[in-house]
Formats: structure tokens, sequence, C-alpha cells
């Protein structure tokens, strides 16, 4: 296993007026089918490319709700892994592609929803009802 | 330029040492993150985007005196998340003044007033206060009405008190060049020492992801910006990464010359994309597949990228790394106005931002006031 090698651009960079960012895939309370190695894989790709927690399910029975922040593919599963943190613990964690038997999608996706077209839409409306200092805040973390 | 000479011969003897020693692959500044929390919640930003455990962990300031020796930078940058909200912030700026690196402590200035007592004006510190415009530019680009006023207090405030402060600004698709330039003329009359800004970037997990600057788009625009420049604008950053965002240079990334570090370890390969992290510096250097990023490498997650984390250091390298290459860094400091006709056009023969293109008046029914809602894009 590699990581994956990205492909030609297919256009002139130098030409480019405006660049659209990545379509978001929506996974929240994504229950990947795990049939095959490459099923594990691409799931815990994508895992690693998701901003919210994921329950992962060991072969032992033991189940931890955690951010995973990197991914390291190797020859097999036993030597490529995933690191996280558990949202119940401060040291950083590691557990081998090989020790998965489940994963789900649990956590929230917090890149997910809050569009610059929403923020102009509740900044409209309450500009209308007459409302001063409007702001978004960041979401309370308790 | 703005960089006081200390620095600047700070960073050249250090570029200097490094190319005798034979090294090609060295660092100029760590993008040290001490938080991800933040108290904005801006829409262009893919900072932040983490599950509250994440939010509430934090870089010790040991964690972070290690991260910079390891790398062995002359130079840090402290951005965030807010790094106001470290509650050992202080204690992380003096240590690293005591270890004699050119700190830049990115803020979004929301605190920066009423903290201001606890930190010592030094050569080595810098307020970077992040302000992405005029008044209401800056507040739609934070999400936050007032967001300006209380940042150039905070700024005023600093400079009164004898801090370092630049301004440090992100300029997305939509971005009016005129209001830009009105906008330096502002923030030099406020004191500080001088401008710093970048192309926004197409992070993955921003919010909003339909305005980003293409490359041609970019270079137009600060092409329109910086030309014709007023004596009176200062810049801290190289004059020759100025020249590449108006398309006068082509440069490629540079991704090892600004690595980052955080609570997760050292981001592969840059600032801006993760993918993925490694224990120590010298495995990021060893383990990353650096042929796969950069414009020319084809990868398409680098496609638009020309900010400066990527290419100032190879800006900064090229100034300081030959004798033709100083000269063009000198010629560029000191022959800086740049006359172009083309670029006065460009300012003045604007047509009116179409509303699908316009993320400030896309909204029907939105009346913001009138500077905002005329955007118009550089067409050459
Ligand atoms: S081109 Fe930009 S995004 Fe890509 S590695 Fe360089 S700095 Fe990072």
């Amino acid at each position: 296993m590699s990581q994956p090698v990205h492909a030609a651009t297919p256009v002139n960079v130098d030409e480019l007026e405006v660049v659209d960012g990545r379509a978001y895939e929506n996974l929240e309370g994504w229950i990947p089918e795990l049939a095959n190695e490459a099923d594990l894989q691409n799931a815990l790709e994508k895992a690693f490319d998701y901003r919210g927690d994921i329950s992962l399910t060991f072969k032992n029975g033991e189940t931890v709700e955690a951010y995973i922040f990197n991914r390291q593919s190797g020859k097999s599963l036993a030597d490529s892994y995933v690191q996280y943190f558990a949202s119940n613990a401060l040291e950083k964690r590691k557990a081998s592609y090989a020790e998965i038997a489940r994963i789900e999608f649990t956590g929230k996706d917090r890149a997910a929803g809050k569009h610059w077209e929403a923020w102009l839409k509740k900044y409209a409306e309450k500009k209308a009802a007459g409302e001063t200092n409007i702001a978004l805040h960041p979401e309370a973390l308790d | 330029m703005a960089v006081p000479i200390s620095q600047m011969w700070t960073v050249a003897s250090y570029i200097l040492k490094k190319r005798l020693s034979g090294q090609k692959k060295y660092p100029l500044v760590l993008m040290l993150e001490p938080l991800f929390r933040c108290n904005l919640a801006c829409a262009g930003c893919g900072k932040v985007q983490y599950p509250p455990h994440i939010l509430k962990k934090q870089l010790s300031p040991e964690e972070c005196f290690h991260a910079v020796e390891e790398c062995g930078v002359p130079m840090v940058s402290l951005p965030g998340g807010e790094p106001l909200l470290h509650p050992q912030i202080v204690e992380i700026v003096n240590g690293l003044v005591e270890r004699k690196k050119y700190i830049y402590l990115c803020t979004n200035a929301l605190e920066l007033k009423k903290r201001l007592h606890e930190f010592t004006p030094s050569k080595y510190l810098t307020f970077s206060v992040h302000l992405d415009g005029q008044r209401e530019h800056h507040d739609m680009s934070v999400c936050r009405e007032g967001g300006y006023d209380i940042a150039v207090e905070g700024i005023k405030e600093a400079v009164k008190r004898g801090f370092r402060v630049t301004t440090n600004a992100t300029f997305f698709d939509g971005t009016d060049p005129n209001s830009v330039r009105s906008f330096f003329d502002e923030v030099m009359s406020m004191g500080v020492e001088g401008i710093v800004l970048s192309p926004g970037y197409s992070y993955e997990k921003a919010p909003d992801q339909q305005h980003f600057l293409g490359r041609a788009k970019t270079r137009r625009l600060f092409r329109a910006i910086l030309s014709n420049r007023k004596k009176s604008w200062k810049f801290n950053m190289s004059p020759l990464f100025l020249e590449f965002l108006m398309g006068k240079r082509n440069y490629e990334c540079t991704a090892w010359g600004s690595p980052a570090y955080n609570i997760f370890g050292w981001q592969k390969p840059c600032y801006l994309l993760q993918d993925g992290y490694t224990d120590t510096f010298q495995e990021l250097l060893d383990t990353t597949n650096w042929d796969e990023y950069g414009t020319a490498s084809g990868n398409p997650k680098c496609a638009n990228c020309m900010v400066s984390c990527g290419y100032e250091p190879t800006a900064v390298n090229a100034g300081f790394g030959s004798l033709s290459g100083f000269f063009a860094m000198a010629k560029a400091a000191i022959f800086s106005s740049y006359k172009d006709q083309g670029a006065l056009d460009l300012l003045n023969n604007h047509t009116t931002f179409t509303a699908e293109r316009s993320h400030l008046v896309k909204i029907e029914g939105v009346s913001l006031t009138p500077q905002v809602a005329q955007l118009e894009e550089t067409r050459a």
C-alpha cells in the first residue's frame, strides 16, 4: 500500500480565474461496510479527512470515540496505522489498521454547513430586524 | 521594506550558513500553532473546524520551545486559532524572546488592548494583527460587526506602547483593489511598521468554498493593488514575493520553508495542507514526498496556491542566496513605485462585479455600504 499519487492537473494553473473548493461528502452517520482491505483503507482515509469524531471498534471489543489526525499506510494492514486523540484522554494514541473491526462516523462534521451564504442570510435578517453588532460566534466548547 | 536591519541580518546570515554547510532543505519560519480555538468564526477559515475536545487542547510552553529548537528557525509565527486565548501565551512569547527568535504573534486583536500590559516591547516581538481591509470588508470577512474597530484600538494602543505592529490581510475573490489601497493608507496612518498580505487559499475545510482566487486573477488583483505604489506604504515582506504576486516573477513552492507544528505534531507538507503528521522535524523532512507538492507537481490541492508560507521562503532564499538575487531584492526595495498604466486602468476601468460572483452582495436584500456593494473584477 502507498499514499495516493496525484494525477497531473489537466488545466494551466496560471490561467485559473476562480477556484472552487472541494465538494463536501456528507459522511455524518456513515457506517462503512468493511468487506475487504480496500474498504478499510478507503474508510480510514475518509476518517482522516473528517472533521468530527469517529467511533472505532477494535477486534478485542473495545470502542473509542476519537478524532483521527493521522494515518500512515505501510506494506500490510499490520504495519499501517492511524493516530488519534480519544475524546476522554489527553495523550495521542496509535492503532494498527489490522486491529480495527468497525468504523462509525458518529461525531458531528465540524467543517460542514456554515456557508458564507448562510452568514449573509442571517446578517440580512438581523439587520432588517434592527439588530446591531451582528456576529457569528464560535460554538461553546462544553 | 519595513523589516529592521537586525532581523534582515539574522535571516541573511542564517541562510548563508545553511548554504555553506550544503543543506538544501532548511526552514525559515516556524508556523507554531499553540492551539486551534478562536474567538471568531470566520467563513473563510479552515483552521478551527475541530471537535470540542481538540479545541480545548494546547501546546505547553516546553513543547513550543522544543519545536523551535528542533527545527532551528530564526523566525517564529504564532498563528492559531487565537494565540491570545492560550493561558500561557506570555510565557511562550517570553521564552522565545529569550531564545532571540523573531516572533510574529498573529492575532485578531479582540483581546489585544486589554492584554498588552502583560507583554514587554522587544525588537523580537511583533503583533501581526489580522485586518482584512477597510471596516466593512474586515467585519464581513470575520463575520463580526465591530471587529475592525476593536482591532484598530488594539493596534493603536500597541503602537503607543512601543510594540512592533504589522497588519496581516488575506484577500479573497471579489476584493476591491481601490478599497485595499485606501486601506493601506489607513493602516500606515495608524503607525504600524508594515503591511503583510496574502491571497486566500482554498482550505478544504473552510465553510466558504466558492470564493478562492485563481492564479490569473490573483496576479491581476495584486498588480492593481501593488503597482503605482505610494512611498508611505511599507511592507513587512520580501519585495521579491510581492513581485511574484504581481506576476513579475515565477517561483516554485518551498513548503519546508515554513513548517507547521501543532498539537498533532509536524504537519505534512505545510501549514495549509494536511496530509498527515510526523513526530519529529527530521522525520517531516525525510518522509514527506516533496515532489508531490507545489504548483509544478500537478497536485490539484496546490494548483492555485500563491500563499506566503510556500512562496515567500522561495523569494527570501532567492534574495539572500546569490548576488544576483540580492541585487534584484535591493532594486525591488529601492525602486518600489512600479509605475504601470495598465494597472491604473485596472483600477479605473473596473466593471461592477456581478451578483453571482460577489460573495458580499450575493443575497438579495442585503444592502451594504456603496463601497462594499461595488465590488470589481480586475480585468486587464
Ligand atoms: S503549493 Fe501551497 S498548499 Fe501546496 S505545498 Fe506549497 S504552500 Fe502548501
